[in-house]
């Protein structure tokens, strides 16, 4: 029999709150965290607006030392692991070090400081020190947190940078299937970077208002940045310290679409199958999931490549299902998307609460489903689903049910 | 047809006039249980994985028969550096891969979305596909899966991308730079050109890279979600990158005594000499190598994984994860004829190798031959591609390709290290080790086929 796993810690920071009440609050309330940029000078791009971390004084965790060899993506990865480690009681439970793994998804990760270090020797300027290049490997935030607390369990990094961190919980839950931890640290952490957002605006796919999924007049993404960070246990290793359980992780698919380089396959076809082969995983049939998290980037095909794979897979029921576009107002988060949605999608199962799709006037005649638009809705929700798509048709859906201590 | 997808389907049909998808389409084998969910599909499966195809793309040869043959003869791929100036460094070598004819690999349309690591990438699946005999197109191609492994991926992409946003500012931006530079591409560009619609992932995690994605492919497989999957994955070396290296100061000789080279275990061992290069396993159910009669070299039985704490750029000190790592993986310790060692030249990790063979292997360490495959194909984060399929190869021929350039045996690494010239042995399992800095330790456990 495969391990019954379970989340017993989430943690956040995010455009719309640095900690889990806060977001949560944030995102049912429908706010938009969407405004100028800051950590560079955006006046030479066409849009100027990111969903930015904002209201985030690292002094207020890390010593100055820290701060000098911290990247902005390593503190906000060590702040959400931080409050999802504590709120799992496990700085309190007594648990052996040794299967306590890492497993966290990137996206640009420290790219913002390995950009510092490269625009002065490039322009030959000033001397900046090559400390800044810890950051150059991806793998960073994952080390940083697994020596911060001492975890000497398993510990990798996926890649797949807008599906990163979904792709992370599917390794992480794994890494309990394998037997080689009873709990793992999974998510991911992001931060802005000139590499990205210009990345993303040369290919003419970010909004310059704001960000509108699923809507008629969308005009692409945003690009935000955060961390999600869950802890994900074996049930009854949780169980018997009785650690606080908020749902339960069922398991996920992954595929590819094997289709184009950024263009997702218009059909939805797979999306279908993603979503197919993370229900058969699950062991849930379409017909018990109440609530989706959208990948829903509001670039204008995506938004109708995931509507037409859900019509696929729920038929004419697809309508009936409330279905979140999130990025709406923390923006997409590249590698920490995944982490941040899947803490909502938790959310949602623990509280009965979906929270909207922001800014949704018009409704497109290619994407006619429920979104929940501008008004966060109250359902009792068993079964919930996370989309994320990653560029090259790298498709990650987790799939999570409300936690039963009978069932 | 597959029952689940019956009733979206021909809704389906009338909306879109989507063509009838087949079965297979739509990721679901038409197998009991994925009609009756519940009851059955918590069950695990437990397969056996083997290795049934080897594709490398490296400094001592494209294809496997090149580099066997430069393996067990012991040649090294470490040269000075050719493409840019090494002026300003301590060090001027690398372990480069030769000018390719990519054409020969990829179909020409498909190569200029490429970047170099996509090519090299590519090439080797290519070359493992061949290898394997592997029919795609009569396989069902959501059972086939791909899961590569990068340190850095397209370091070279990204440093053009971001001197050309340097200086003409977002408008130099190029978007086609830019959907190659994730590191996902790589992974991306081989679905694409084999029409790879199952698994796949990409996993980004210093030395360890590559190994993780062996892992992952291994775990998938063991657990019948998968038929085939095409595991491995490599890196480039680019200026950046060695200038990155330079500049963190873990090149040979760096800031350091000594005469610049590879030297596994060596008491003078001084850095890496950075190389590059990929190398893929085919990975296959056992019952699936069966049916299409494949030639296997060997099986994938175990794996370990575990953390090491000494710091962010720091390798296991004590040896006490790595001994732990090859514990997990190798289920019969007893076994082990041959550990294809992660010895990477560096101070540390060598000696916390060797500690970790001695904590695991105590009295019998001196029976346990030793080799690291660095020492001819040079460090680098995606080289357990490379090193896994030489590994594989060595089970199926019986032969232990040297460690090279290493003169005198560090008293501290007193293992049995196979110098000088290859060694033929009967080898009924082997371990290989990845260690990564920060600390992400990870043994393969690989048994003799034949063997029982």
């Amino acid at each position: 029999m495969r391990k019954r796993v379970v989340i017993t810690g989430l943690g956040v920071v995010s455009a719309v709150g640095n900690s889990l009440p806060e977001f949560w609050q944030s995102l049912i309330e429908g706010k938009d965290g969407i405004k100028e940029i800051t950590v560079f000078d955006p006046s030479a791009y066409r849009t100027k607006i990111a969903a930015e971390v904002s209201h985030l004084d690292p002094e207020a965790h890390f010593s100055k030392k820290e701060i000098r060899r911290l990247s902005r993506c390593d503190q906000f990865g060590l702040i959400a692991f931080r409050e999802a480690w504590k709120s799992a009681r496990l700085d309190q439970d007594s648990h052996d070090k040794e299967r306590v793994g890492v497993v966290l998804g990137a996206g640009s990760g420290g790219i913002l400081s390995v950009e510092k270090y490269f625009r002065d020797f490039y322009q030959g300027t000033k001397k900046s020190p090559p400390s800044l290049l810890i950051s150059y490997s991806l793998a960073t935030t994952t080390d940083h947190i697994a020596i911060e607390s001492g975890l000497r369990g398993p510990r990798t990094t996926t890649a797949t940078v807008c599906s990163s961190s979904s792709a992370s919980i599917g390794v992480a839950y794994e890494m309990i299937q394998m037997g080689l931890a009873d709990v793992m640290v999974t998510g991911g952490s992001d931060s802005l970077c000139e590499v990205s957002y210009s990345g993303f605006s040369s290919l003419k796919l970010v909004d310059p208002e704001n960000c509108k999924p699923f809507d008629k007049r969308r005009q692409g993404l945003v690009i935000g940045e955060g961390a999600g960070v869950l802890i994900l246990e074996e049930r009854e290793h949780a169980l018997k310290r009785k650690a606080p359980i908020h749902a339960e992780f069922l398991g996920f698919g992954i595929c590819a679409d094997a289709y184009h380089l950024t263009a997702p396959e218009p059909n939805g076809e797979g999306v279908e199958r993603v979503v197919r082969i993370a229900l058969a995983h699950a062991g849930v049939s379409p017909e018990e999931v109440d609530t989706i998290n959208a990948h829903g980037t509001a670039t204008p095909f995506n938004d109708i490549a995931e509507t037409r794979g859900i019509k696929r897979v729920f038929g004419e029921r697809a309508k009936e299902i409330p279905i979140s576009g999130i990025k709406s107002m923390i923006g997409h988060c590249l590698g920490s998307a995944g982490g941040i949605e899947a803490v909502a999608t938790v959310m949602t199962l623990e509280t009965g609460v979906i929270p909207p799709t922001i800014h949704y006037e018009v409704p497109d005649p290619l994407c006619d489903l429920n979104y929940t638009p501008n008004q966060s809705v109250k359902k009792d929700v068993r079964v919930a689903l996370s989309n994320s798509f990653a560029f090259g048709g790298n498709n990650v859906c987790l799939v999570f049910r409300k936690f039963d201590e009978r069932g | 047809m597959c029952v689940w997808c019956l009733g979206s389907l021909m809704k389906e049909d009338r909306i879109q006039g989507v063509g009838q998808l087949r079965n297979a389409e739509c990721g679901l084998r038409n197998n009991d249980s994925f009609r009756n969910p519940k009851s059955e599909i918590r069950n695990r499966e437990d397969h056996r994985v083997v290795i049934t195809g080897l594709g490398i793309v490296s400094s001592i040869g494209i294809g496997k028969e090149a580099f066997w043959e430069n393996c067990l003869r012991g040649t090294s791929g470490i040269k000075p550096i050719r493409g840019f100036d090494v002026g300003a460094y301590q060090s001027c070598l690398g372990a480069q891969i030769p000018e390719i004819d990519f054409k020969a690999f990829i179909k020409p349309a498909n190569l200029r979305r490429m970047d170099r690591i996509g090519k090299i990438v590519v090439s080797s699946v290519r070359l493992a596909i061949d290898d394997s005999g592997l029919n795609l197109k009569g396989e069902d191609s959501n059972r086939v899966g791909i899961s590569i492994g990068t340190g850095l991926g397209s370091s070279d992409t990204v440093d053009q991308f971001f001197r050309s946003l340097l200086k003409e500012g977002p408008i130099g931006a190029a978007p086609l730079l830019f959907q190659t530079a994730v590191p996902n591409a790589i992974t991306s560009h081989c679905a694409i050109e084999y029409g790879i619609k199952g698994v796949n992932i990409t996993f980004s995690h210093k030395e360890s890279s590559t190994e993780m994605a062996m892992v992952f492919a291994y775990h998938l497989l063991k657990e019948g979600r998968t038929d085939i999957m095409f595991a491995g994955g490599g890196d480039e070396l680019s200026e950046p990158l060695y200038h990155v290296y330079s500049m963190l100061g873990v090149l040979s000789p760096g800031r350091r005594k000594g005469i610049e080279g590879m030297r596994p275990f060596d008491q003078d061992r001084n850095g890496i000499v950075l190389g590059e290069g990929s190398g893929i396993l085919v990975l296959e159910t056992l019952e699936h190598a069966k049916k299409r009669g494949a030639k296997i070299y060997a099986e994938m039985a175990g794996v370990g994984l575990s953390g090491s704490i000494d710091g962010l750029l720091r390798y296991d000190l004590k040896g006490d994860s790595i001994a732990r790592a090859m514990s997990l993986a190798a289920q019969k310790l007893g076994t082990v004829d041959y550990i294809s060692a992660a010895a990477n030249s560096t101070p540390d990790l060598d000696r916390a190798e060797a500690l970790g063979i001695k904590k695991v292997y105590k009295e019998r360490t001196k029976e346990i031959s030793v080799s690291s495959f660095k020492s001819m194909v040079g460090e680098f984060d995606g080289s357990g591609g490379v090193r896994a399929c030489g590994l594989a190869l060595s089970l199926y021929q019986g032969m232990i390709p040297p460690t090279i350039g290493t003169k005198h045996l560090d008293p501290q690494c007193d293992l049995n290290v196979i110098l000088g010239q290859s060694k033929k042995m009967e080898i009924r399992s082997a371990i290989l080790n990845g260690c990564s800095n920060g600390g992400s330790n990870i043994s393969l456990w690989f048994k003799n086929y034949s063997s029982p």
